[in-house]
């Protein structure tokens, strides 16, 4: 079905993205394209896709692209992407600000499908994939993980002969990773073939019959993925955290005094069905700690950061940080304390260089500059591989380059605490390394991190303790081990980390 | 309320239409005003979103049409009392004009748009123009208040400062929005381009469209069509 021979391409620059490589797909088969972030997964996906060079183009390519026999670059573009369905991996790439049935039936409309048909179709399509709750909403309203899901069903609309994925699992919450799972297994007799990219390999361990690894830019053989998953030694060499790894608990810190208390808040922001999106949450967060904060997509994480820095506003209940009340302060004083990093980075970056975001973060209390200060900015910068980019746009960096941004940002900028909102980078082997340098530099200090995230290993290695948030309350506090065996878990029905007792301590 | 958000575009267009030719025949300001503030009425009796945004607009709009008309009557000899009124006038006119178009632009969604000129069956060009045209400017603004918020979660103090520097910092956000844009229209052009869209065939629609237009899909087995 699809034939890729001797391909490159580069963006400019000394470094190719993709070099010399090459790709069978047949009719049948689920690849699995598993790679570190900044290996060229996303890359070789849109070429897959028929999106690179087609919709965007790469100064240097190179190599041929065969779909059922012809070149792909002949195929007319409709033609192309009725055939091929694509989802990027940053969702919003590829989304704008429709309502959730307008973008599930858009690739129908824009066909002329009749009316009844269309709707024979997203009565099927968000059964299938339970996101009945999500009508009449606007897409760019929903969560991270939602809007994945919304925009695989969009994908799913014109069942297409090849549907390529671009980390699909990204932001989803374990239930919702099932989900896809299960869909992604239903579809086989659908869709013929499928090519899917992660990080993380035992995401779509079961949907998956063939694997290969991409690193630096370079594909290696197509194994069968029985054969791989259990290995170490090759998915260490392609910088990836293996699927059968074990659970590698970090050191802890002394913990002090109370960094920031949140004191039984109740928000003004309600879902639809008219509750308060935060009923009655409480918890404290001490100098030394790194907690992890769980809950289903759509839960209200979101709205609780949102809520600490004074972003969305609380009925009843109040927030201490560092000892003092801070219900009266701007949210720019709170965040001059708290610095939060989410998950897209884009949405807090406003500088022009990266060297002055980090000496922007580094002069927020004082609010003057002093001489050194460019200096130190590129040192920080150096400390997250970031030197050789200090005078670069932050818009122009990827999302991994964004994400260490963020964490330099956050060093610098001297808080007290850090919420960090699912961050991606820690599922490959360097972004580990970064994760933990940052939560070393943090936790010695005397600081503490909150880490909100779906990815439950990641949370069983670094947090001492974990809160799980559900309808708008904690409902449960502890020690992150027994988290996992607690009621408020066993409610959520998603599997424990390392539940197959591949990994207990190292 | 929630009907009139549901009026089909080309309803509220027309409407926004007569209004705004009332605003602009009716004779001076002793009409012109309280048409103006029935209007202002409308837009919160209706709980229009981003009403409170609009009304920092219209008050800004009202005094600099006021003081602008006012000094230059004066300067072309017209009396005080006569001069004041003619201006007025304008800025009544202006706000109710804003006020209309206002409406239509915050309570139609680019979904519903699409799905008023797909059951037209409209030149598909046309389709996109109006969606973007009515759609984007809402987004844009949300960008530009959620970029805000990514000022004050970095620290910048912009509540708690005086107006000028209030509105220096709003300028700065000129830059990110201005990224911003270029992503949003990079992601309608990919989203237009793998969905299928053709400027040479006409769309069609899931939503059912006459006076109003539906606004969700109803999700059950019986399902009328």
């Amino acid at each position: 079905m699809l034939d890729i021979r001797d391909l490159t391409v580069g963006f400019g620059g000394d470094a190719l993205v993709i070099a010399d490589v090459d790709l069978s797909v047949e009719a049948g088969q689920r690849l699995l394209v598993c790679g570190a972030a900044g290996s060229g997964k996303s890359t070789l996906l849109n070429v897959v896709a028929g999106i690179i060079p087609g919709l965007v183009a790469a100064p240097a390519f190179a190599g041929s692209v065969m779909f059922r026999g012809r070149p792909m670059a002949e195929l007319a573009r409709d033609e192309l992407f009725s055939a091929i369905a694509s989802l990027a991996q940053n969702a919003e790439d590829q989304l704008w600000d429709l309502n959730v049935e307008d973008l599930i039936a858009f690739p129908l409309e824009n066909r002329g499908v009749a009316k009844a048909a269309i709707r024979d179709r997203l009565q099927a399509l968000l059964t299938e994939m339970e996101l009945g709750a999500l009508r009449g909403r606007r897409v760019l309203t929903l969560s991270g993980g939602e809007r994945r899901m919304v925009a695989i069903a969009a994908a799913l609309a014109a069942p297409p002969d090849l549907l390529v994925l671009d980390e699909p699992t990204t932001g989803l919450d374990p239930a919702a990773r099932r989900r896809l799972v299960r869909l992604i297994e239903r579809l086989a007799g659908q869709v013929p073939a499928l090519v899917v990219s992660e990080q993380d390999p035992a995401a779509l361990e079961t949907v998956a019959d063939r694997v290969a690894l991409l690193s630096k830019g370079r594909l290696s053989e197509v194994r069968p993925a029985a054969d791989l998953m259990p290995l170490r030694a090759p998915w260490i060499e392609a910088g990836i955290l293996p699927p059968r790894r074990q659970s590698v608990p970090r050191k802890g810190f002394p913990t002090g005094g109370s960094l920031l208390a949140v004191d039984r808040i109740r928000t003004e922001l309600r879902r639809a069905d008219g509750r308060a999106v935060l009923e009655d949450v409480g918890f404290e967060l001490k100098a030394g700690e790194t907690v992890g904060l769980i809950g289903r997509n759509g839960a209200g994480k979101t709205t609780l950061f949102q809520s600490i820095l004074g972003l969305s506003k609380i009925r009843e209940g109040s927030i201490s940080i560092a000892g003092e009340k801070a219900d009266g302060w701007t949210p720019a004083r709170r965040a001059r304390q708290i610095a939060y990093l989410p998950q897209n980075m884009r949405r807090i970056l406003f500088n022009m260089t990266l060297t002055e975001e980090v000496a922007f973060a580094m002069t927020a209390k004082t609010g003057t500059p002093d001489a050194d200060v460019a200096g130190r900015a590129r040192d920080m910068l150096s400390g997250y591989g970031l030197g050789a980019l200090s005078e670069a746009n932050p818009f122009s960096l990827s999302a991994r380059q964004q994400a260490l941004l963020g964490l330099a940002c956050a060093e610098a900028a001297a808080v007290r605490v850090a919420i960090l909102d699912e961050p991606l980078l820690a599922r490959d082997i360097e972004g580990r390394r970064m994760l933990d340098r940052f939560l070393d530099a943090m936790l010695s200090a005397g600081n503490a991190v909150m880490l909100i995230s779906h990815d439950l290993e990641l949370i069983d290695d670094v947090a001492s303790r974990t809160l799980i948030l559900e309808d708008g309350r904690i409902a449960f506090d502890g020690a992150t081990r027994n988290g996992w065996t607690s009621r408020a878990f066993r409610e959520l029905g998603w599997p424990a980390p390392y539940a197959d007792g591949r990994g207990e301590a190292a | 309320m929630r009907a009139l958000y549901d009026l089909n575009f080309f309803v509220k267009l027309a409407c926004a239409f007569l209004v705004m030719l009332a605003a602009w025949l009716v004779p001076g300001w002793v009409y012109g005003l309280p048409l103006s503030i029935l209007m202002v009425l409308f837009l919160w009796v209706a709980r229009t979103p981003g009403f409170r945004a609009y009304l920092k607009g219209a008050v800004l709009l009202t005094l600099l049409v006021v003081a602008s008309w006012s000094v230059n009557l004066l300067i072309q000899g017209m009396p005080v009392l006569e001069a004041v009124q003619v201006a007025l006038g304008m800025a009544a006119r202006l706000v109710t004009t804003t006020a209309a178009f206002f409406f239509v632009m915050e309570t139609s969604s680019p979904g519903s748009i699409l799905a008023a000129c797909s059951a037209l069956r409209l030149p598909p060009i046309v389709t996109l123009v109006l969606s973007l045209t009515f759609g984007m400017i809402p987004m844009l603004r949300e960008d530009f208040e959620r970029i805000a918020d990514a000022q004050r979660a970095r620290g910048m103090e912009i509540d708690a400062v005086s107006f000028p520097t209030r509105l220096r910092f709003a300028l700065a956000r000129g830059v990110p929005l201005l990224v911003q844009a270029i992503r949003t229209a990079h992601a309608i052009s990919l989203s237009l381009s793998i969905y299928g869209f053709d400027l040479k065939r006409k769309r069609t629609t899931w939503r059912n469209v006459g006076l109003l237009v539906e606004p969700r899909f109803p999700l059950s087995k019986d399902e009328k069509r």
